[in-house]
């Protein structure tokens, strides 16, 4: 009697202990479209601020960002020639020169074409 | 006088210049890694926001890729590929500087062609010489490359711990496809 409350008990802990070690490996992505942002700021300001070096704190952060399109390449758009954000889905009804704001992740600084790159962005307005 | 003289001359040569050189870019570029190993999960990400500049009068390519952009499918890889072996907080880009030898654009085609590939990968704070070949053709969408080459993670100053190692491939497939678009900006 005293050893099968032993065992149940074991099994439990054992069950336990690989239920919280499945989620620890297993865990979810973030969900960058429903985290909230913490910052908002316009597309050019942003890129001022990786150019002059005062933007690592915003890196793998979810931030919003205003400008308008200047250019789109399949599911990238590029807001006032300073940021370029990737979409994981196909981009429906955008278009040139029109004023949007963009929420997602910042994942740095390209120095080849000079524009700071977001992804898994979605579209606030 | 005379100095802005030999100024305006310097200038109007390089715009001259820069402008008879032809631009393919594209900032949609897709580069793919694995290192899996046989009956372990899968290690393997992709990165589809990667930036690429060719100039195809001198056949100079230069590619770059945030580190931050790959994505695994597993978040705790993702995580510690960030975290632990790329560092991408300290090192956030992978860049590659190189020439394709003998390539002349107009001899372009639909049919995919063979180059060579030389250059320099930087990572992780090192730098090495890649030599590789590239498949190239032309459509009316562009240009597009496509190369395969393969890396060690210790060449980078990356160490895998050895509780993981038998986990991760000591030999990285990385493959490149890019489809570049005329670009006079």
């Amino acid at each position: 009697m005293k050893n099968r409350k032993g065992f149940l008990m074991i099994v439990l802990v054992l069950g336990f202990a690989g239920y919280i070690g499945y989620n620890y490996l297993y865990k979810e992505h973030r969900n960058i479209s429903e985290e909230t942002s913490s910052l908002e700021i316009s597309a050019s300001y942003l890129l001022e601020r990786f150019k002059k070096n005062d933007a690592a704190s915003l890196l793998n952060k979810t931030i919003t960002v205003t400008g308008t399109v200047s250019e789109i390449e399949k599911n990238t758009i590029t807001l006032s020639n300073s940021v370029n954000c990737n979409f994981e889905t196909d981009l429906k009804n955008i278009s040139l020169s029109t004023p949007v704001i963009i929420k997602g992740r910042c994942i740095g600084y390209d120095d080849l074409f000079e524009v700071v790159k977001m992804d898994q962005c979605s579209i606030i307005k | 006088m005379k100095q802005i003289f030999l100024l305006i001359a310097f200038l109007i040569c390089t715009t001259s210049i820069l402008q008879a050189q032809e631009r393919y870019s594209t900032k949609t570029g897709i580069i793919t890694f694995e290192a899996s190993v046989p009956s372990f999960e899968e290690v393997k990400a992709t990165n589809a926001q990667v930036s690429a500049l060719l100039n195809t009068t001198s056949g100079d390519i230069a590619v770059l890729a945030l580190l931050k952009g790959f994505r695994f499918k597993v978040a705790l890889m993702e995580e510690h590929f960030n975290e632990n072996y790329i560092e991408s907080s300290k090192y956030p880009k992978a860049t590659f500087k190189g020439t394709i030898e003998d390539f002349i654009a107009s001899k372009l085609s639909e049919e995919e062609k063979k180059y060579n590939l030389k250059g320099t990968l930087s990572l992780h704070g090192e730098s090495k010489i890649i030599d590789t070949s590239v498949r190239i053709s032309q459509t009316d969408e562009g240009i597009t490359m496509q190369l395969n080459f393969d890396l060690k993670p210790k060449e980078f100053n990356i160490n895998i711990p050895n509780l993981v190692s038998s986990k991760i491939a000591e030999i990285v497939s990385v493959s490149a496809v890019l489809l570049l678009q005329q670009n006079n900006k």
